[in-house]
C-alpha cells in the first residue's frame, strides 16, 4: 500500500473508531440510566403522569398490535405491487411509474403522512387519534419500503428459475407461488423484518394520529401511545420525577425489541436459505 | 409409451422487436432421432429450441413467421396451448437451474401441479425419472438433501428427470453440457444416446466432437440462416457448403 494509501486507510478506521465510541456511549449511558428501572413491574405496569415509577406495558401492546396490523395490510399490499412490477408488467410505463414513485414515497419524512393522516382521518373524517388512526399512518408511510423490498427480493431471482418451472407445463401464477416464492422468502423474510423494526421505531407519524395517552382498555379507538412516541413524550413534556429514568428504560425496551426483531427474522431467513 | 412426435420446421422466421434472429429456416427430425443445431455465437440456434416450446413468447415484441410441426400441432399456430404444449416438449438449459427444494421435491414438482397427488405414483414417477436420467444409483437414499447440494453434472441430470417426470414426447436441450466437467459431460451425452427412440431431441451444442457423438441429424446455421443441414455423418465428412466445412474445421471467422 503506498503512503497515501495507508494515510487514508487509517483516517478511515479513527473514523470509524469515533463512530464505535460515540454509539457505545450512547448504549452505555441508556444503560446508566435505564436499567435500574428495569423490572416486571415496568415492563407490566401503568403509565404515572406525576409520580415515579410508571411502566410501559400499554405502549408495548401498542406498539405491538399497531405493527402487525400494519404489517398485515401493507404486507400483502407490497407484495402484490411488487408482483405486478417484477412479474407482469416489465418495462410498461405504469409500472416504471409506479417504481420511480415508491421509491420517492420511502423518502417521505413520517412528520409529513402524520400531518396529512391527522388532517384527512381526524380533521375531516372525525375519527378518534386512536390505534386505528395510528395504524393507517404507519400503513400508508411504510408500504413503499415493503413494496420496493418486495420488488428487489423478486427482482433477485434468476430468470432461469422461472423459465425451468414454466418450461414443465406450469402456469405463470403456478410458477409465481411454487418456484419464485420460495426461493424469494429469504429475503422477503428480511425485508419485512427490517420494515417492521423502522414501524417499531416510528415517532413522528404518530403523535398526532395515534396520540400521546394510553387507555387501560385496548381498543382500535383508544388512544395509542407507542413505545417510541412515549419516549418523545417523557423527553419533551414529560412531568414525572424520575423522567430521565424513565426515558432510557423505554429506550432500552425499544432497543431491544428492534434488535430481537431483526435478530428473529434474521434468523427465520437463514433458516429458510439453508433448507435449500 | 406412444411413439414420439416428428418434428418439421417449415420456413420459420422470428424477430425479437426490429431485429431479426431467424430467416427461413426449415428442418426436419424424424420422430425419435436427434438433431444437433451447431453455429457460431448469437447465429440463432436457442431462438430455434424456444420456437419449439414456446419459450420464446417471453419476450417482449417477439414476432414469427413460418409453422413448426411437432407431430400433427403446428406449435406456432395461434390457437396453441402453451401451457399444454410445454408439457409436451420439455427443455434443459445451460446452467442447471433446480429448485430450492429436495431432490424429490424437484423432481415432483411438474407431476405434482399437473395433479398427481397420490404418494405412492408420485413416488414412483420420481423413482422412475431418475432411473432413466442415470441418477437414480446416485441420489438413492438421499431423496430429501436439497438439490443444489448436488455437484453440477448431478443437477443437470437431476433437470433432465425433471424433464422426465412430466413425460414429455421432445426433449430440447440448449448446450447442455457447457457448464460441466468432461466426466459429467460424458454421463450426459450417454444419457442422450439411451433416451433416442423414446424421445425425439434436439440439441445445441458448441462442441463439434459432441454433435458427431450423440445426433443422427446436424444442422448448420449462420447469422439466422440454415447453411446445410443432413445426417451428422455427411455434415461432418462431406459438406456441401464452404461454410459448413470452415465452421467444422475451426476455420471459421
Ligand atoms: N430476448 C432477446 N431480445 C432481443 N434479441 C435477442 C433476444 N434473444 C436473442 N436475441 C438475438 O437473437 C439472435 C439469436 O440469438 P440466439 O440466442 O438464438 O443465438 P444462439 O445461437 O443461441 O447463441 P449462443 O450460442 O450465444 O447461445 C442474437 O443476435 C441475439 O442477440
Ligand atoms: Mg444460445
Amino acid at each position: 500500500m503506498n503512503r497515501r494509501g495507508l494515510t487514508l486507510h487509517r483516517a478511515a478506521l479513527g473514523l470509524a473508531g469515533v463512530t464505535g465510541l460515540v454509539y457505545a456511549a450512547m448504549l452505555a449511558s441508556l444503560l446508566r440510566d435505564g436499567w435500574p428501572l428495569l423490572s416486571w413491574r415496568f415492563l407490566l405496569g401503568l403509565p404515572r403522569e406525576l409520580e415515579a415509577g410508571g411502566g410501559v406495558a400499554p405502549e408495548i401492546l401498542n406498539t405491538f398490535s399497531m405493527v402487525m396490523m400494519a404489517m398485515a395490510v401493507i404486507a400483502p399490499l407490497g407484495l402484490a405491487v411488487a408482483v405486478q412490477r417484477v412479474e407482469y408488467g416489465r418495462d410498461v410505463w405504469w409500472t416504471r411509474e409506479l417504481d420511480r414513485w415508491s421509491r420517492v414515497f420511502l423518502s417521505v419524512p413520517g412528520i409529513v403522512v402524520g400531518l396529512v393522516a391527522y388532517r384527512v382521518l381526524v380533521a375531516e373524517l372525525g375519527w378518534p387519534v386512536s390505534i386505528l388512526t395510528g395504524t393507517v399512518a404507519l400503513a400508508v408511510l411504510n408500504w413503499p419500503f415493503v413494496a420496493v423490498s418486495a420488488g428487489d427480493a423478486l427482482a433477485g431471482v434468476p430468470e432461469s428459475l422461472r423459465e425451468g418451472s414454466l418450461a414443465l407445463g406450469t402456469t405463470r401464477w403456478q410458477t409465481w407461488l411454487f418456484a419464485v416464492l420460495p426461493e424469494a422468502l429469504p429475503s422477503l423474510v428480511n425485508g419485512l423484518g427490517l420494515a417492521a423494526a423502522r414501524m417499531i421505531g416510528e415517532s413522528a407519524a404518530l403523535i398526532f394520529t395515534a396520540g400521546v395517552n394510553v387507555s387501560p382498555h385496548w381498543g382500535l379507538a383508544a388512544p395509542g401511545e407507542t413505545l417510541a412516541v412515549h419516549l418523545w413524550y417523557i423527553r419533551t413534556e414529560g412531568l414525572m420525577p424520575d423522567a430521565t429514568g424513565q426515558a432510557a428504560a423505554t429506550g432500552i425496551v425499544l432497543l431491544g425489541l428492534v434488535i430481537a426483531l431483526l435478530w428473529a427474522s434474521q434468523r427465520l431467513a437463514l433458516w429458510l436459505e439453508r433448507r435449500h | 409409451m406412444s411413439q414420439p412426435p416428428a418434428i418439421r420446421v417449415a420456413d420459420l422466421s422470428v424477430w425479437y422487436g426490429a431485429q431479426r434472429a431467424l430467416t427461413g429456416i426449415t428442418l426436419d427430425v424424424p420422430a425419435g432421432q436427434v438433431l444437433a443445431l451447431i453455429g457460431a455465437s448469437g447465429c440463432g440456434k436457442s431462438t430455434v429450441l424456444r420456437a419449439l416450446n414456446r419459450m420464446i413468447d417471453r419476450v417482449p415484441n417477439v414476432r414469427w413467421q413460418g409453422s413448426a410441426m411437432v407431430g400433427d400441432t403446428d406449435v406456432l399456430g395461434p390457437a396453441v396451448d402453451v401451457v399444454a404444449l410445454r408439457r409436451r416438449v420439455g427443455m434443459v438449459f445451460q446452467q442447471p437451474n433446480p429448485f430450492p427444494f429436495s431432490v424429490f421435491d424437484n423432481v415432483a414438482y411438474g407431476p405434482r401441479l399437473h395433479g398427481i397427488k397420490h404418494p405412492a405414483r408420485l413416488r414412483k414417477t420420481v423413482e422412475d425419472s431418475l432411473k432413466q436420467a442415470a441418477l437414480w444409483d446416485e441420489v438413492r437414499g438421499k431423496l430429501r438433501r436439497p438439490a443444489r447440494a448436488l455437484s453440477g453434472g448431478q443437477q443437470q441430470r437431476l433437470c433432465i428427470a425433471r424433464a422426465l417426470a412430466v413425460k414429455p414426447q421432445v426433449l430440447l436441450m440448449d448446450e447442455p453440457t457447457a457448464a460441466l466437467d468432461p466426466l459429467s459431460t460424458a454421463k450426459i451425452e450417454e444419457l442422450v444416446r439411451e433416451l433416442k427412440g423414446r424421445y425425439t431431441m434436439v440439441v445445441v451444442t458448441h462442441n463439434l466432437q459432441q454433435a458427431a457423438r450423440i445426433s443422427d441429424w446436424t444442422a448448420f446455421l449462420e447469422a439466422g440462416r440454415l447453411i446445410e443441414s443432413g445426417q451428422t455423418g455427411t455434415i461432418f465428412t462431406t459438406p456441401r457448403d464452404a461454410r459448413t466445412e470452415n465452421y467444422i474445421t475451426g476455420r471459421y471467422e
